[in-house]
């Protein structure tokens, strides 16, 4: 059944994608962002990284998708997008989609690269939070310091609107 | 378990998608929603490369815990600029937005 | 018979799909839920020193809740004028799935658990955080001033008491050291309940846990006597059902992630069975969450705000350091 289950992830997550971006009002698309991080978790988790699922749910859409709704909110309805011309821009931008879609199908039909049927201690929840602290401590400091950065950054630029 | 190609033409896909908005659209918000589709991904790449190797490996999943929480902090503070500059100008038009230019 | 008929008789009768669907799933939490509504009543009536519900049964009343599913289904369905009417429908209904999601992951008993994830406790708190942008939602759908203030208001009680709401659940962690809820139960059954040496984090679970459900005296998005009952001012008839659901199954899955963490699940001496161990606790849980209704007058949010980022973070970290004691301590851990 895991053919079932990654074929309607995956289906649930591209459809929503491609739904965030054409949907005519914005707080749709805000909503149908969530369903593809939602789709994205379910992939984490079909993968065995389920720590790295629930941290996706808590993150981009307990936290993300709260402060885009939140910022579509308070901007205000916006015009709609013109319909769409051919421009060099958007010229490259098909040559450059097509490309990446050719380098997949290219390698679909390759070897298929099966990969191993029990994950064993390569997904392993108290080797990855050993993996972390003692490896990677340095930059997990690193990142609480670009956290506080972010965070006096964004009470900065608010402020700044107000003295204005 | 699904083989590996399949994850990546998941990514693949993705990217095309975020990319495709990321170039078309000229409203604020939605490229912001591009770029967060590429960052998803780049994310699922990692994990899927991660645990379909051979031995799978536990440095894929440390390194998007990472970049989830880095995303996130991207995201608050474009947002905080598309808010004051929708304050100042009222509209979000990305073509509109040139006083810096030459 | 043919094959496909025989699959599906035995997937209908299988445990796993009568676990999802009857018990601890889909009907009992709807059944609980009716129950929870009268329970209420009853008991800010009995600590007002009033009656409550009296005439929809001959045993005081118990049947209000269903009563009340009858009445309100026979309203008129008016929907306003310019909402959203995707949205305003749609997020009640998410956050009855989220409800129902959650109380998937809890252990009622040694084998009954829906869900045995292995990061079971971040997984409630992460499906938890969803509900407020639910709330944002429905209060942005209606088109309305009041509800809109409810949404937001909920959201900034969000930012108030989500970390300490998850701090507290850390030093839980820490000690036990597994993200297993049976994991956690079974460590309580070698080592004693959690509430002990954990008394601090319980005490602040509750009371974030409180201000999450947006009970009083944290239920500012929705105010009964300021802003005309908030982000649910909108909601006709059926629709006020469907709101007013999700919070008795939030308060349900609440208690009971309380007495697992730190109470001992479904642990207790075996002369009753574990599963009416659990209710009893889970009980006793929702009894205080409901008397803090009846006794505090409502925080504003300003005080809110400043509460949680200075009381109650600094408490959290205390806890997390009480916690860290103990498991450099104690030597059998």
């Amino acid at each position: 059944m895991t053919d079932l289950t990654f074929l309607a992830l995956a289906t649930v997550t591209i459809a929503s994608a491609i739904l965030a971006l054409e949907a005519r009002d914005l707080v749709y698309g805000a909503a149908a962002l969530g369903i593809t991080f939602l789709g994205m978790a379910g992939l984490f988790f079909l993968l065995d990284a389920s720590y790295v699922g629930v941290f996706q749910i808590a993150v981009y859409i307990g936290a993300v998708v709260v402060l885009i709704l939140f910022t579509v909110m308070l901007v205000g309805p916006q015009l709609g997008e013109p319909p769409l011309e051919l421009k060099r821009l958007s010229l490259l931008t098909a040559l450059l989609v097509s490309l990446l879609l050719g380098t997949a199908g290219s390698l679909t039909s390759a070897a298929s690269f099966p990969g191993p049927d029990s994950c064993g201690a390569g997904c392993d929840l108290v080797r990855l939070s050993t993996t972390l602290i003692n490896q990677y401590g340095v930059p997990l400091e690193f990142l609480s310091l670009v956290l506080a950065a972010a965070v006096i950054g964004a009470l900065t630029l608010a402020k700044a609107d107000r003295n204005n | 378990m699904e083989p590996l190609t399949s994850f990546f033409a998941v990514s693949v896909v993705l990217l095309g998608i975020g990319i495709y908005g990321l170039t078309t659209k000229r409203n604020a918000l939605r490229i912001l929603f591009s770029i967060e589709l590429i960052y998803n991904a780049a994310n699922l790449n990692i994990i899927a490369f991660a645990r379909l190797r051979d031995p799978p490996i536990v440095t894929g999943q440390v390194l998007v815990l990472f970049t989830i929480a880095l995303a996130a902090m991207e995201a608050s503070v474009g947002l905080a600029i598309i808010m004051l500059v929708s304050r100042l100008n009222v509209d979000i038009d990305l073509r509109k937005l040139d006083r810096l230019k030459g | 018979m043919p094959d496909p008929v025989t699959q599906l008789i035995q997937l209908v009768t299988s445990t796993y799909f009568l676990e999802i669907v009857v018990f601890p799933g889909l009907i009992s939490i709807a059944i609980l839920g009716a129950f929870f509504t009268w329970f209420e009543r009853k008991l800010t009536a009995r600590v007002q020193l009033r009656i409550g519900p009296l005439y929809s049964s001959p045993v005081g009343g118990i049947l209000q809740g269903f009563a009340d599913i009858i009445k309100l289904l026979f309203k008129e369905l008016i929907i306003p004028e310019g909402a959203d009417r995707f949205f305003f429908i749609m997020s009640p209904v998410t956050a009855l799935i989220i409800g129902a999601a959650l109380l998937g992951l809890i252990p009622f008993a040694p084998g009954v658990q829906i869900a045995n994830v292995d990061v079971g406790l971040p997984a409630f708190l992460a499906i938890v955080t969803l509900s407020p942008t639910l709330v944002l939602l429905a209060g942005w759908s209606a088109n309305s001033k009041f509800p809109f203030i409810g949404g937001l208001r909920a959201l900034f009680q969000q930012t108030a008491y989500e970390i300490p709401l998850w701090l507290s659940a850390l030093g839980v962690v820490m000690i036990t050291g597994t993200l297993n809820l049976t994991g956690i139960v079974q460590f309580q059954q070698n080592n004693g309940w959690l509430i002990l040496p954990q008394a601090l984090g319980a005490v602040l679970f509750i009371v974030t846990s409180t201000a999450e459900m947006e009970r009083l005296p944290f239920d500012l998005p929705e105010a009964e006597s300021e802003i005309m009952m908030g982000w649910q001012a909108e909601y006709p008839g059926p629709l006020f059902m469907l709101v007013q659901g999700p919070a008795f199954i939030k308060l349900y899955a609440f208690a009971a992630l309380f007495s697992t963490l730190y109470l001992g699940g479904y642990l207790g001496p075996a002369i009753i069975p574990p599963i009416v161990w659990f209710f009893l606790k889970t009980i006793v849980i929702i009894v205080a969450v409901m008397l803090f209704r009846s006794t505090f007058p409502r925080v504003r949010l300003d005080q809110l705000l400043r509460q949680g980022w200075t009381t109650l973070l600094t408490l959290s970290i205390v806890n997390i350091v009480i916690a860290y004691l103990i498991v450099i301590g104690v030597p059998s851990i």
